[in-house]
């Protein structure tokens, strides 16, 4: 099945009269997607539309099958994680450990069972000694590979990556290929936006390259 | 109406929001939001835009609103289930006098937001206010916007976490949105350390004086609308405190 489909799809924004069109995109699960393009090409609005935080104007959007008008954004985020390029601006809690307990305490779920699943998930991408700091205080590589742990709390499935690789230096990039890596080996499908070349030459992603609105490779 | 000198739209901000404090009459509150929202119409206040920041505030209205509502236990009680008081004559006021509170200081941002900044602040030293303290407030006044986006940023994010927001019930939503502006408050912070240094780095306040390349002029109709204002004001004011 594909992850994610867009067909026909077009997005304008009501002021400064940029305007999106994708005719045809589909992105499956397992795979890596690098979506290239230069500033102001739409790559943003491409994975906002991915994910359902935009609504196309005209075609569709389908997120593992369904339509993405008929799904909250709660529904998405259920099978779709999405970095943002700020991850403060997804971290709610105070500590790391929090803030993986965060939305398994709001919506009631199995305490002991999450309890273990977020030890298990900070543990394995290196943040276990990091449990009891303060999440304003972590890098940003940190925030992202928390973001991230949060993500797979949820259960996501697919994951799209906001120039991931923007701001971090070479051991923090390091840790994020090895997140990925991990990502990919365990089945899930992402789509990175990425100037960098760096991220482009390390996997044999497929290549999606915008200009001035248009998908044109 | 969007050339009308920025010092009369601030005098107009002004008396709105001492009126909003001051007023704690159901009558004169919904007199004045109404005054308001017909001063941001003329003054060319960007509706649309204000629409949708007030759609995004809606659940903190409503929710500031039904605390009033719900909590303050004075006055005729005006519903009550198995023998408890729900809703007050007092509360039900007081809450609705909250949201108009919110709804004009909104009206008078979405007005300032519109207003050409550096007109503002030279037409403000002209009057003799330190530039230090004109840069202040107009730099504050401009967070308000990027305050909201990273709010609603904020509550994506955490819809993409697999929150359907419409199921959570409204004691944990209480929670929720006060767990949301840590990050947009943490942020805001940050962004006002860095714009200090930013300034201080490129010479701000160095020097004790400032020169003005556009001087701002009153006309005849910025006079007439500085003498109405205050006139509407001080009567507003005189037949509060005599009523």
């Amino acid at each position: 099945m594909t992850a994610i489909a867009l067909s026909d799809v077009v997005y304008r924004y009501s002021r400064g009269g940029f305007t999106l069109r994708c005719p045809a995109l589909e992105l499956a699960p397992g795979e890596l997607t690098l979506i290239t393009g230069p500033n102001g090409s739409g790559k943003t609005t491409l994975s906002k539309l991915m994910c359902g935080i935009l609504r196309p104007q005209e075609g569709q959007v389908r997120i593992f099958g369904h339509p993405a008008e008929e799904l909250s954004l709660g529904e998405i985020g259920g099978r779709v994680g999405y970095l943002f390029q700020n991850p403060s601006r997804q971290l709610f809690a105070s500590t790391v450990w929090q803030e993986m307990l965060f939305v398994p305490e709001l919506l009631g779920e199995d305490l002991p069972r999450a309890c273990g699943r977020a030890q298990e998930l900070l543990v394995r991408f290196g943040l276990g000694e990091l449990k009891e700091r303060p999440v304003q205080v972590l890098s940003r590589g940190e925030k992202q590979r928390l973001a991230i742990c949060t993500m797979l709390m949820g259960g996501a499935e697919f994951f799209i990556l906001d120039e991931p690789t923007a701001g971090l230096d070479r051991t923090s990039r390091e840790q994020l290929y090895r997140l990925l890596d991990e990502l990919l080996a365990q089945g899930k499908g992402l789509a990175v936006i990425s100037h960098s070349q760096e991220l482009a030459s390390r996997w044999r992603a497929r290549r999606v390259r915008l200009a001035e609105g248009r998908v044109v490779a | 109406m969007s050339r009308v000198d920025p010092r009369v739209k601030l005098l107009w901000v002004v008396l709105c929001t001492s009126g909003a404090v001051l007023f704690a009459r159901p009558l004169w509150m919904l007199g004045l939001t109404l005054f308001t929202l017909g001063g941001a119409l003329l003054l060319g206040a960007d509706f649309l835009g204000l629409g949708r920041r007030l759609r995004r505030f809606l659940p903190v209205l409503a929710m500031l609103t039904a605390v009033q509502i719900l909590f303050v236990r004075t006055g005729t009680p005006l519903l009550t289930l198995g023998g408890r008081v729900l809703v007050t004559g007092e509360g039900l006021w007081k809450g609705l006098a909250a949201g108009l509170r919110l709804v004009i200081v909104f009206c008078a941002s979405a007005v300032m937001m519109r207003e050409d900044s550096r007109r503002v602040i030279n037409s403000l030293i002209q009057m003799g206010v330190p530039y230090l303290f004109c840069f202040s407030l107009f730099a504050a006044l401009c967070f308000l916007p990027l305050l909201s986006e990273a709010f609603a940023q904020a509550l994506t994010a955490l819809q993409l976490r697999g929150v359907n927001l419409k199921a959570v019930p409204w004691g944990q939503k209480l929670r929720l949105y006060a767990a949301l502006i840590v990050p947009v408050l943490t942020e805001a912070l940050a962004r006002v350390e860095k714009l200090a240094a930013v300034m201080e780095a490129r010479g701000f306040g160095a020097l004790p004086r400032r020169t003005i390349y556009g001087r701002a002029s009153m006309g005849a109709a910025d006079w007439a609308a500085v003498c109405f204002l205050l006139v509407a004001g001080l009567t507003a004011l005189r037949f509060y405190l005599a009523s």
